[in-house]
């Protein structure tokens, strides 16, 4: 029996191929789309997975009265191993800031991603170097390079004795040793390109510097609540071990402590954006629906094929066929279609992959013996033949022999209602994608088009390792650099506005105290970078105080003290006294999302970071020639630095802000893309089906007197109704989707009306020209064809 | 084999009632060759459908084969089907995908029947009706008269102690019609099946031994062939 229906089914199949292929098409790629989705999922929840301890891991933060930090200081996780009994281990990590140049006889290559572990947090992560890992000794640093790097290097290395390598410029004659290579496991929260292992990080250095991260182990079953409790009041503790100053034991009041679990990490800390989280959550209800849709596109075609069908189950029924026995035989038949989709659907997966992974900036593959796809894709497909195939298979099975043999038989009213409510559904989530499109693309373009306060166009940033915190240092460089002609100004500072987040620190003015951001700069800075002065002046040469006592601040900082007459007035902190000489408007150095930061830009800063980024303005038509001068006199120009002169452009670096919403931007066009092209596929088959089903009175009509454009208006006049409904609904719901992800951005465009209208514009000329095709062959037809058979 | 007793069906349509069956009580014997007759929308087909249990009746008394059909389970009717009702209908009903071998096949497989006994019984059936060389063809490759051959090869292969045919000739010329009315009087006659077939043709009607007039839901004659003739 299972043979001949599977005769019945292929035969069926084939001769309705064109409706046939319309379904699986339709869902192979949809399911390409979910198939893709699930893989990127898969990957973006699992970071660290493979850590023995996953559970176990959690980040110490710090929440201050108005942010939330992953940096802590070094002491602190020596207090937290030696006061907790449930924590089991304790390692300190520091990030490196930066790029340094690295070189064996032959080749160089440059890190730019130095983690300092202490030997505990190499414990906890894994660090696993060819050849083992080893506890250094004493105060001694192991230095291990990524296996990447190492390669690099050593491109004929088989043994794994280490390696002296020569630091920074060769003529500086600093050497190191590295330990050996280690591989930098991507798919970590962990990342780095070099290594360096100690036994303790930050010795000496006190709870005053919160440059370190502290991760910890739990005993498991440890109640972190408690625990996070109980490292607050020790944290608390220690910051006021011998303070007597009223005030700071007020302020430590504020301050406690938080745990991040490991798993959180990567997709949604607390300290950080959650945008990550948010992106996966928005592409895989996007993933889901599309394969909604699909299967709902195949329920609404099998039903309409239903008719064709039914005299079989009738005929099925009166020969003694349970009901059951047919609905399995349909189910049969669905799951056949669904598994030549889902094999189609992997071959479209397998085709568009590279640009996916190009546009998430992933390394996605299918083929991988460990990957959870091996046994989600059965699932799907289970799931997908039961939405697809419950539904039409029950009507199916459901006929009744003695009305479907008697001839003139048609599905009826109801089936009618319910397949223009899964037409809506379709139509609505398509509206709603084309929308989100249509809104997503203006915000991006009133970013591109809006002024961020600074010019980032023909500015040259250049990768230097020397330290330039003192302005006297840097004063011969600016002038080497400013010889060569096209370069209009130059300066360097301690960060550079790429959406990268400054510094913060207590400052005060006139007795109100407030947390800001600071940026360390040299003369110059706000030239280069075409910032606008509201008051008082830019950092000047004429003024000898500037390098020593002189701030700028923004406007921010002036709104978030309060201040009235800014200039003149004396800003304390890091136990010196500045005084204000000009105020600047804000500029987005964060992109769209973060709202500008009170910040206080200043050239001496005891608590600062060190100097290091330099910044050219240069005159666009020499640009290349400039470039080429530096490149050739750079050792000389700058001796510190080194051999290798290396630059980017600063338009480019603050364009990778706008990266995440580009990526939101095409995802949604594919989107729309594939749920239009899935409403219209399903659309045509069913337009299809209801003008067959009403030729007999489209040729009464004809007839009686109605002319071509008559039939079809009433053929599409259903349809519009339809589509109308879809924009109606979705609208509300679009509104509320985008006007949320338009709250994610401090700076945004008004809820524009446009997008509503355009998408309702879109999906009705679709329909209307969609349902026309079909309608068109019956209005052609001759009525006498339609009217001959009784 | 058959008793009716007082067998109403009506449909009731904004408190009016209207009846396509009122009082109809008679009794079908084993091999009894019985035509229905009428005028249309006389409720003879209803009736048909009544007896082939693919309508229920809304009133009345109906059992086949001493047992209670109003009574029955859905699953105790299939096996009725099964067992011992076929079915011929005006429009043929093959099913369009199967070959003419298939569609015989089709309710042996329900019947749960062993392949080798299924291929006997096919072969059998295919050389009765002399159409063992068109076995491989699909149904829209035949005659109509063929595919009538088809669709009672069909009801015959499962051995069924009834046929219940609705205007088994109604789409044929006459000479096909006259062919299959011969098999429907030599089934009855050699065989012993009781046949049961609505008909418009009075011709067609004289092939069996009893006819029984339908007008208006009401049957108003129950004549035996021989007597008239």
């Amino acid at each position: 029996m299972f043979k001949l229906n599977l005769k019945i089914a292929l035969r069926n199949l084939w001769k309705n191929r064109g409706i046939t292929s319309i379904n699986v098409g339709g869902l192979a790629v949809a399911l390409a789309a979910f198939i893709l989705v699930t893989l990127y999922a898969n990957y973006e929840t699992s970071f660290d997975k493979k850590n023995p301890n996953y559970d176990q891991i959690y980040i110490v933060g710090r929440i201050l009265p108005d942010l939330k930090t992953n940096y802590t200081p070094p002491p602190f996780g020596k207090a937290i191993k030696d006061n907790l009994p449930e924590v089991e281990n304790v390692g300190v990590t520091k990030v490196g800031g930066f790029e340094f140049a690295i070189s064996s006889n032959g080749a160089t290559i440059f890190t730019k991603n130095l983690l300092r572990l202490d030997y505990n947090a190499a414990k906890m992560f894994n660090i696993n170097p060819t050849g083992g890992l080893n506890k250094p000794a004493g105060d001694e640093r192991l230095f291990y390079l990524s296996k990447e790097n190492m390669d690099g290097l050593f491109p004929n290395k088989k043994d794994n004795k280490p390696e002296l390598v020569s630091l920074g410029s060769k003529s500086a004659g600093q050497t190191a040793t590295v330990q050996g290579a280690v591989i930098n496991d991507k798919h970590s929260n962990i990342t780095f390109d070099a290594l360096s292992i100690a036994n303790v990080l930050g010795e000496g250095e006190n709870y005053g510097y919160n440059n370190y991260n502290t991760y910890i182990q739990v005993k498991e079953g440890t109640d972190i609540a408690n625990l996070e409790q109980k490292i607050t009041a020790m944290y608390r503790a220690e910051l006021v071990k011998g303070e007597t100053d009223k005030s700071v034991l007020e302020r430590v009041k504020e301050v406690s402590v938080f745990l991040d679990p490991l798993k959180n990490l990567h997709l949604r800390p607390k300290a950080g954006t959650d945008a990550n989280y948010k992106i996966l959550i928005t592409l895989s209800v996007l993933g889901l629906l599309i394969l909604v849709i699909a299967c709902i596109n195949f329920t609404n075609l099998s039903i309409a094929q239903a008719t064709k069908r039914a005299k079989e189950v009738g005929v099925k029924k009166v020969m003694g066929a349970f009901r059951f026995q047919l609905t399995i035989q349909f189910l049969l038949e669905i799951f056949m279609q669904c598994v030549v989709a889902t094999v189609l659907g992997l071959i479209i997966a397998e085709i568009i992959l590279p640009q996916f992974n190009n546009l998430f900036l992933v390394d996605l593959a299918i083929w991988r013996m460990d990957n959870v796809l091996i046994w989600q894709l059965p699932l799907i497909l289970l799931f997908i033949t039961l939405i697809a195939g419950v539904y039409p298979a029950m009507v199916l099975s459901g006929f009744k022999p003695a009305v479907v043999l008697k001839g003139n038989f048609t599905t009826s009213k109801q089936s009618y209602w319910l397949r223009n409510s899964l037409l809506v559904v379709q139509f609505s989530i398509a509206v709603i994608f084309i929308t989100g499109l249509l809104i997503i693309s203006s915000q991006l373009k009133y970013m591109r088009s809006q002024d961020i306060g600074f010019s980032a166009n023909q500015v040259v940033y250049i990768k230097n390792i020397a330290y330039f915190t003192n302005p006297k240092d840097f004063e011969p460089i600016r002038d080497r650099i400013m010889k060569i002609e096209g370069v209009k100004s130059a300066t360097v500072a301690s960060g550079i506005p790429d959406g990268s987040e400054n510094g913060t620190n207590g400052y005060t003015v006139e007795g109100k105290e407030a947390n800001i951001d600071f940026l360390d700069i040299d003369f110059d800075y706000f030239e280069t970078l075409n910032i606008k002065l509201k008051e008082g002046r830019f950092f000047s040469k004429d003024f000898n105080t500037d390098t020593a006592s002189s701030a700028i601040l923004n406007e921010s900082a002036i709104a978030k003290y309060g201040l009235k007459n800014p200039i003149g007035k004396i800003i304390r902190g890091c136990r010196t006294d500045y005084k204000i000489v000009g105020v600047i408007k804000d500029f987005k150095t964060q992109g769209f999302e973060t709202a500008i930061q009170p910040t206080i830009y200043t050239m001496k800063n005891p608590c600062g970071n060190s100097k290091l980024e330099i910044m050219l303005k240069v005159d666009e038509s020499r640009m290349s020639e400039v470039l080429a001068t530096l490149k050739s006199q750079w050792s000389d120009i700058n001796k510190k630095d080194g051999d290798n002169f290396r630059y980017q452009f600063l338009d480019e670096l603050y364009g990778k802000l706008f990266q995440k919403q580009e990526q939101l931007q095409s995802v949604f066009f594919a989107a729309a893309i594939l749920t239009i092209l899935i409403a219209m596929l399903g659309l045509f088959a069913f337009a299809k089906y209801i003008t067959n089903g009403r030729i007999k009175e489209i040729a009464v009509r004809k007839i009686l007197g109605a002319n071509d454009l008559q039939i079809f208006k009433l053929i599409n006049s259903s349809f519009f109704v339809l589509v109308m409904i879809a924009n109606l609904i979705s609208w509300p719901l679009a509104y509320i989707l985008t006007k949320k992800w338009l709250e994610t951005f401090a700076y945004r465009i008004e809820m524009p009306i446009l997008p509503f209208i355009l998408s309702a514009v879109i999906t009705i000329s679709l329909t209307i020209i969609t349902v026309s095709i079909q309608a068109r062959n019956a209005v052609k037809a001759n009525p006498v064809d339609a009217l001959k058979y009784e | 084999m058959i008793e009716l007793k007082n067998i109403e069906k009506y449909y009731a349509n904004k408190g009016v009632k209207s009846y396509i069956l009122r009082h109809v009580t008679t009794s079908i014997k084993q091999g009894e060759f019985v035509s229905i007759m009428g005028p249309s929308g006389a409720g003879k087909s209803t009736l048909l459908n009544i007896l082939g249990m693919l309508e229920e009746p809304t009133y009345g008394e109906y059992h086949f084969m001493g047992e209670d059909v109003t009574a029955m389970k859905e699953r105790q009717r299939i096996e009725l089907y099964r067992n011992h009702i076929g079915f011929v209908f005006q429009a043929y009903h093959l099913i369009d995908e199967m070959t003419v071998a298939e569609n015989i096949e089709a309710p042996l497989l329900y019947k749960k029947i062993p392949g080798s006994e299924r291929k006997s019984r096919i072969a059998d059936v295919l050389d009765r009706f002399n159409m063992v060389a068109k076995k491989d063809l699909f149904p829209n490759q035949l005659s109509g008269g063929q595919q009538q051959l088809v669709g009672i090869a069909r009801a015959l292969v499962a051995q069924p102690s009834i046929i219940l045919a609705d205007e088994p000739t109604g789409n044929l010329q006459s000479t096909q019609a006259e062919q299959i009315m011969d098999l429907f009087k030599k089934l009855n006659q050699e065989e012993g099946i009781t046949i049961l077939q609505v008909t418009h043709s009075e011709k067609n009607a004289q092939y069996g031994n009893r006819i029984l007039t339908i007008e208006d839901g009401v049957i108003k004659e129950d004549i035996s062939v021989e007597k008239q003739m």
